[in-house]
């Protein structure tokens, strides 16, 4: 343990040793995250395995002529053995063909770029948002440990883990944009900024689930460093407050949210899902509950909740890698 | 290495107390909805849309149904999903993983861990909402959805815990001891594991509950007309503005069960989800 150094002092003497691990240590984390790929094809592909019965038969029903029913297996994959099918996957996948949907015929890549940036806009306006909120809530609770801001801190943020996504959005829409017209009811409409006037809403219902997890971290985290020997130095040395919070309190502490990256995008890819379908948005959720599950279209199913966790997969290192370069104790021990 | 039976709530302070009163109550009305009110919860018992008070203590929603009565029978299904759904996964979950824990197969304990790291990967509402579309909507298909996916985060937790386990002292002496590895494992390794799995299992509750009524809500959960509180929601959406009590009861009713059960599991284990 090196807890006595100040950040100061251990980045800027990085040992040829040091970058070696962490090198090795990006590596172990880039062969992890291809492995966890891997698992999440083999999930996606078991996936249309799962129906009870043969998918085509359920989805062709009386209708089904020779002709259909062999066109229907190989837009599903379902030619030829275990094996060959989930080759055939992976070779497709990595040759970035998502399939085809079997309702209307669109490539669902085409519905993959059609819905994820209006997605994006929302996960990156959440984000932002929730930030923005969970900074300063969580410093306060950490600096405030064990006074009633403290206890109010906990059980609001207890409440708010627990209230549904779906009926705090629409007890927004109540207030926000019905009682107060501060927002669109619903709907969207893309282009920067005009876009956020649809986003904010539904961005704050996002964030009602998301400033709660992030708080604690900062809190917990920061009340950890606070306990750290550098932190006593700063304080003697009388630094001004903005510095003393930022590089002694601050930067330290965050590496262990943006660890928590990936398990927090996944929190909020499930929110999405439900929050498009409340605000009537166009993205990637609407798109999976709206044309894959209520209308059975397999291969939009498998293709969405695919780019969902190849992004789980692939926040999860960069965030892992992150970490390890911003807290320079890591790299150390 | 110290031993604690940490679900035994120990440690009974006033967020726990007062989570536990919630979901007592909440219980209590389910079970005795049909003592308590006269109504069917899925017939027209009166005229449609009818304000709270009087005949009808919630109101009446679009079709003339009685809403106090539909959300205290939803009360019991979602209770009871939830329960099924969190059990099932934790029993096996657990044993599973703590039998990865401490095989000394390491390929197959390996090949397990990358299925388990799998579904873990996916967002747990995405996954759960992808299987009951390919296994059909309704009560089973929600349960198979979350049974499905809901083992491997207790496969995590159960495996990470029996690593750490196998190491104790007192694991250590059962083999000088001579004791076979079943015994070891069911005897001395299991169910230290169960007392950290259990502790999570109230939290996760709340998760489960949440994606019950999410599942619901998306018409992709309990089909209609069974009351659930997500499906109620969902059905008093275009009422909002004028009928508030359709949509209104149901969450409220939603959202304290969550409370409820959240400040209890933060209370009886003393730490909190989203803390290490």
């Amino acid at each position: 343990m090196s807890s006595g150094a100040s950040p100061e002092t251990a980045r800027t003497t990085p040992s040829s040793a040091g970058v070696k691990r962490l090198l090795a240590r990006t590596l172990r984390h880039l062969s992890r995250a291809a492995l966890g790929a891997l698992g999440v094809l083999l999930v996606t592909f078991t996936l249309i395995h799962l129906i009870p019965g043969d998918p085509v038969e359920i989805l062709l029903g009386d209708a089904a002529t020779e002709e259909l029913v062999a066109k229907y297996r190989q837009i599903l994959g379902l030619e030829g053995s275990l094996p060959q099918q989930f080759a055939r996957y992976l070779a497709s996948v990595a040759q970035g063909d998502l399939g085809t949907s079997i309702q209307t015929g669109q490539s669902v890549n085409s519905v993959v770029a059609r819905t994820l940036p209006m997605t994006a806009w929302l996960i990156g306006v959440t984000v932002l948002m929730a930030l923005l909120m969970a900074l300063p809530l969580g410093v306060a609770a950490a600096l405030l440990r064990g006074t009633w801001f403290d206890h109010a801190f906990r059980v609001a943020t207890s409440v708010s883990l627990a209230t549904p996504s779906f009926y705090f959005g629409l007890l927004l829409i109540l207030l926000f944009a019905v009682r107060l017209g501060w927002a669109p009811v619903a709907g969207y409409q893309p282009g920067f900024p005009g876009n956020l006037q649809y986003l904010w809403l539904p961005a704050l219902t996002m964030s009602g689930a998301l400033v709660p997890i992030l708080a604690r971290v900062l809190q917990s985290s920061i009340a950890e460093t606070m306990e750290q020997e550098f932190v006593e130095t700063a304080i003697v040395r009388g630094l001004p407050a903005p510095v003393l919070v930022w590089r002694y309190l601050l930067r330290p502490s965050l590496a262990p949210t943006i660890s928590l990256l990936g398990y927090i995008l996944g929190q909020l890819l499930s929110a999405t899902v439900v929050v498009e379908i409340v605000f009537n948005l166009p993205g990637m959720g609407t798109a999976l509950v709206v044309e894959g599950v209520l209308l059975r279209d397999y291969p939009v199913v498998q293709g969405i909740i695919l780019i969902f966790a190849l992004i789980v997969v692939a926040v999860s290192f960069l965030s892992d890698t992150v970490s390890g370069w911003l807290d320079p104790r890591t790299r150390l021990s | 290495m110290k031993r604690r039976p940490r679900f035994l709530p120990v440690d009974l302070n006033r967020s726990a107390l007062v989570g536990a009163a919630i979901v007592l109550l909440v219980i209590v009305l389910s079970v005795l909805v049909p003592l308590l009110s006269p109504y069917d919860p899925v017939a027209a018992t009166g005229p449609a849309l009818a304000a709270p008070g009087g005949q009808h203590l919630f109101g009446t929603d679009q079709l003339g149904r009685d809403v106090f009565t539909r959300t205290f029978a939803a009360g019991r299904l979602d209770l009871i999903l939830a329960l099924v759904g969190v059990s099932a996964p934790l029993l096996v979950g657990t044993f599973l993983g703590a039998v990865l824990g401490t095989t000394r197969n390491r390929l197959v304990a390996w090949l397990w861990l990358m299925v388990i790291d799998a579904i873990n990967a996916f967002p747990f509402v995405v996954l759960v909402i992808a299987i009951v579309a390919v296994v059909g909507p309704g009560v089973t298909g929600l349960l198979i959805g979350l049974a499905a996916v809901n083992w491997a985060r207790y496969a995590r937790i159960a495996r990470s815990r029996a690593l750490i386990l196998r190491n104790a002292d007192f694991v250590e002496a059962t083999r000088v001891l001579g004791y076979s590895r079943l015994r070891v494992l069911v005897r001395h390794i299991l169910p230290n594991v169960y007392s950290e799995t259990i502790a999570y299992g109230l939290s996760d509750f709340v998760i489960v509950v949440l994606t019950v009524s999410s599942l619901s809500f998306l018409g992709a959960g309990v089909n209609p007309p069974t009351p659930e509180w997500g499906a109620m929601i969902a059905d008093g959406r275009l009422y909002l503005q004028t009928q508030w009590w359709i949509t209104v009861f149901p969450g409220l009713a939603l959202s304290f069960t969550a409370i409820g059960v959240a400040l209890l599991a933060h209370g009886v284990s003393g730490r909190y989800a989203g803390e290490k």
